[in-house]
């Protein structure tokens, strides 16, 4: 196992003491070492948001992008070159609610990244208005009298759109969290772990204790991974218990496996041929 | 000039105009003459009515040009809308007589034929090919010699089976018969068969030269005048490292865009004015990442929605302004064809030469007509992708990314490509590239994408100039730059003192040059198709030079030469007197 500290980037961290986003800090960490993948390999893609921020921790690359946009940011460089590892790191709001339709065509696409939701059901970066996530009746500065909208269900929608790899952590249970990043990346296809995150500033509902008395990890004899519907229920499920693991798993064909051009090798290590242009040219006289 | 005639096919969407008008233009363009052929697509009349029109010459031409010498009416309707455009001694070509037919043209002077296309077909195998039969009598009557005609037909079914060509060549035949009485004044000389360039639409012009440069990534959301763009490369991805895949939404073009970009390969978007609002986000992100991306777009009229199949130059300043703050870009406004071709060449190396997005400025009018490109189409031996490695660098342990030391172009690598870490953020940052808020930073990198203008302004090509000394220079830029050209060269003919100042290279914009094109002994005067002359505004405003009028349309339709000769007149009257 390669070092932890080997990805560890001193820049500095102003999450508050106590941010559930620690906890999936170091559950990323563990992973890429528990793999050994030098940090140097490693492509981070986020958005915009405290969750998003997560890269700048880490000894990667990164790009760290525009509000809800890090899964197009994410295709376009997995089409560039389809050999990099990549780590989707969104925020509820970010992925939910401003990028929602790119998630909807991650799953279409199936595209081979995996992809982390910090998902504290409230808005933290902009100061705790309510996310797609947070409960119906949710109150904050901007909501007042309760949010008006219901949550949403990340995993069931997942689900019913046919994903091949969909797992909830808990930032409570690190170990754990990181052995699922570590199968969502082992995993070709797009992986899906939505992290309940605690927001100990901005979400007084959702915390630590919430959790810690509704968590229960999904025992995989008894839960086999490729039932769907086994599956489906337990995503919509109330949330008297929240079980976290990998809820479904099947084989399916990545993106850009689906893409003919592509399996002569990564687009960016193909040679040009500048006398293809001309051929082209030629044929039109 | 000997040859300068005008053909307009026209009928309802979904009728076949198109392959009427590619087989008369495949054969005009093989036998060696000049065409230009615009796309309308509109309702004018109840019912849908559509037409292409193609300006047949056996010299350069750079517009469509008014009136009509031969209709060829594919439905009852189009006879109605065009017969008065319809030249004294024109004629039309209609399927089958209807009441009300026999008067058409100038003073109803015009013949009319009936060539019975649906008849005909089925004699010749089938309805489906009344297309062919209406092309077949409209080369007929132009004179076109038959073995020209036939070798199009046979190229343009190659992938068909022996029957279908046959059949398509009966019916050919049986069209040209049907008008083998008609005298037209107007029948060419057919100069044989040596073609005088490439016959290609501008949305071609633009992804040959797209892949040219070695564009590898290519994503899109649909959006008229734009589609046509990556279509035109799409069907190259099984010859090509080239993937061009459709995007969810623009928001998510430009991110893809940028992302392909980030990680190493050459990538570009195109869209149209509603589409590249929805980007705005997404050029600022690649001018604050300073992440290179080619965008086209393709400009048609009208905020939102707008005239989706029209033509417009509205968007110059949006174009030059979309996304909050400032930062460096440049925009490019091919003229020609072949400027399509060269200009996305250029796009995608300046965008990589200065880590900036470039943004190729057309119209409906520059993607959707044809013509004959003339000029040979140079493909690059190589393309200078300004990247830089682990090995140039001394200690890939403390590369920066966003490094303010030097020209203000930091140096650019790919992530995952060495020990180098690549980290890049949309937030204001600090040379190693995390976010920062520190006012060194800010100021740092705002002065150091700020320097880059100094040198971008001088990759500005120098507008066009016609006759300099003339007592009235007519401005243009993009794809106007064609009407007004001929409209110059007609009103020259006619003994007028006019020339005229063509602007391929719009921003960072090119002041000191255009002060010289500009400071000629006569005035000048804005011809854009935009309500306020925008073009002229910045030039007011980078040379402190004020035009002496404008000529503009924003209907949507294109300029042609006898309008506009007509508004000038009205300057040259005021400058001759
Ligand atoms: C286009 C755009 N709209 C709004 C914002 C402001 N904004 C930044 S982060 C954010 C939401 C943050 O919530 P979430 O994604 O759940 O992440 P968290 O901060 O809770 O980790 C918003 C609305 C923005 N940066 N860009």
């Amino acid at each position: 196992m390669v070092d932890l500290n080997a990805y560890h980037n001193d820049f500095e961290n102003k999450w508050c003491p106590g941010c559930g986003n620690f906890g999936v800090l170091n559950a990323v960490k563990k992973a890429l070492a528990e793999q050994e993948i030098p940090p140097e390999n490693v492509l981070l893609v986020s958005g915009i948001g405290q969750a998003a921020k997560t890269p700048h921790f880490l000894n990667c690359n990164f790009f760290h992008g525009l509000h809800g946009r890090a899964l197009p940011v994410a295709a376009g460089a997995l089409l560039a070159n389809h050999d990099l590892n990549i780590l989707v790191h969104m925020g509820d709001g970010d992925c939910y609610g401003e990028g929602g339709n790119h998630l909807l065509a991650a799953l279409r696409r199936n595209l081979d990244v995996t992809l982390l939701v910090h998902d504290n059901r409230v808005y933290g970066l902009t100061k705790g208005q309510a996310s797609p996530t947070s409960r119906y009746g949710f109150a904050s500065s901007a909501q007042p009298f309760g949010s008006f909208s219901d949550a949403m269900n990340p995993m069931a929608l997942a689900l019913s759109q046919g994903a091949g790899f969909i797992a909830r952590g808990y930032c409570g249970e690190v170990d754990h969290l990181a052995g699922l990043i570590r199968a969502g990346m082992a995993y070709p296809g797009f992986a899906m772990i939505d992290i309940m995150q605690v927001c100990v500033t901005y979400n007084p509902v959702n915390t630590y204790s919430y959790y810690n008395e509704r968590i229960l990890m999904i025992d995989e004899k008894e839960h086999r991974a490729d039932d769907w519907q086994a599956a489906i229920h337990m995503a919509l499920q109330p949330e008297e218990t929240i079980p976290i693991g990998i809820m479904y798993q099947k084989e399916t064909r990545p993106f850009t496996s689906r893409i003919r051009t592509l399996s002569d090798g990564p687009l960016i290590a193909r040679t040009r041929d500048p006398s293809a242009v001309q051929a082209v040219l030629d044929e039109l006289g | 000039m000997g040859i300068d005639m005008t053909v307009t096919i026209g009928g309802a969407a979904g009728q076949g105009i198109q392959t009427v008008g590619d087989l008369l233009a495949l054969v005009c363009h093989r036998a060696g003459l000049y065409l230009m052929v615009i796309n309308d697509f509109e309702s004018r009349i109840r019912g849908g009515h559509s037409f292409m029109q193609l300006r047949i010459s056996d010299e350069p031409v750079y517009a469509a040009d008014d009136g009509i010498h031969l209709l060829v009416a594919l439905n009852r309707g189009s006879l109605a809308v065009h017969a008065e455009e319809i030249r004294a001694g024109g004629y039309a070509l209609i399927d089958e007589r209807s009441e009300g037919d026999d008067k058409a043209g100038e003073g109803g002077e015009a013949g009319i034929a009936v060539v019975g296309f649906r008849r005909l077909a089925e004699e010749a195998g089938g309805r489906i090919m009344a297309n062919t039969v209406a092309a077949g009598a409209a080369l007929g009557t132009l004179g076109a010699p038959d073995e020209l005609v036939e070798s199009v037909i046979k190229d343009q079914f190659r992938d068909k089976s022996q029957t279908v060509r046959d059949n398509n060549l009966e019916a050919a035949r049986m069209g040209r018969n049907a008008v083998a009485e008609i005298r037209f004044d107007w029948r060419l000389q057919w100069p044989g068969q040596n073609p005088r360039g490439k016959l290609v639409s501008g949305a071609q012009a633009l992804a040959l030269g797209a892949l040219a440069a070695d564009c590898r990534v290519a994503c899109f959301y649909p959006m008229s005048p734009a589609t046509g763009v990556m279509v035109g490369m799409a069907g190259y991805m099984d010859r090509f490292p080239l993937v061009v895949e459709q995007a969810e939404d623009e928001i998510a073009a430009i991110n893809m865009v940028i992302g392909a970009s980030f990680a190493g390969v050459r990538a570009m978007t195109a869209t149209s004015g509603g589409g590249f609002s929805l980007m705005a986000e997404g050029i600022g992100m690649a001018g604050i990442t300073e992440t290179p991306a080619v965008v086209v777009n393709a400009q048609r009229p009208g905020p939102a929605t707008g005239l989706p199949t029209r033509t417009a130059q509205g968007d110059l300043h949006f174009v030059i302004h979309a996304a909050q703050d400032e930062f460096p870009r440049f925009v490019l406004a091919p003229r020609t064809l072949d400027e399509g071709y060269e200009t996305m060449i250029r796009a995608f190396h300046l965008a990589e030469q200065y880590q900036v997005p470039v943004i190729v400025l057309v119209d409906q009018y520059f993607t959707d007509s044809l013509g004959i490109a003339g000029r040979k189409w140079v493909v690059p031996e190589i393309v200078e992708r300004f990247l830089v490695s682990d090995a140039e660098m001394e200690n890939p342990a403390r590369y920066r990314r966003f490094s303010t030391s030097g020209s203000g172009i930091s140096p650019r690598a790919v992530p995952c490509a060495g020990k180098a870490r690549v980290m890049v953020t949309a937030n204001e940052h600090a040379e190693d590239g995390h976010l920062s808020e520190a006012i060194s930073d800010r100021n740092g990198q705002m002065e150091k994408r700020a320097k880059k203008m100094k040198r971008m302004v001088e990759e500005m090509r120098s507008p066009e100039v016609l006759h300099p000394d003339s007592s009235l220079l007519l401005v243009a830029w993009g794809s106007t730059c064609g009407v007004v050209r001929e409209a110059v060269m007609r009103l020259r003919r006619e003994n007028h003192d006019v020339g005229a100042v063509f602007f391929s290279d719009i921003w960072p914009f090119p002041a000191a040059a255009a002060a010289v094109a500009l400071s000629g002994p006569g005035q000048f005067v804005m011809v854009e198709l935009n309500a306020s002359a925008q073009l002229g505004a910045l030039i007011r405003a980078h040379t402190g030079l004020h035009a002496a009028g404008a000529i503009v349309r924003y209907d949507g339709r294109p300029m042609k030469p006898g309008g506009l000769m007509h508004d000038a007149m009205q300057y040259l009257e005021v400058s001759d007197g």
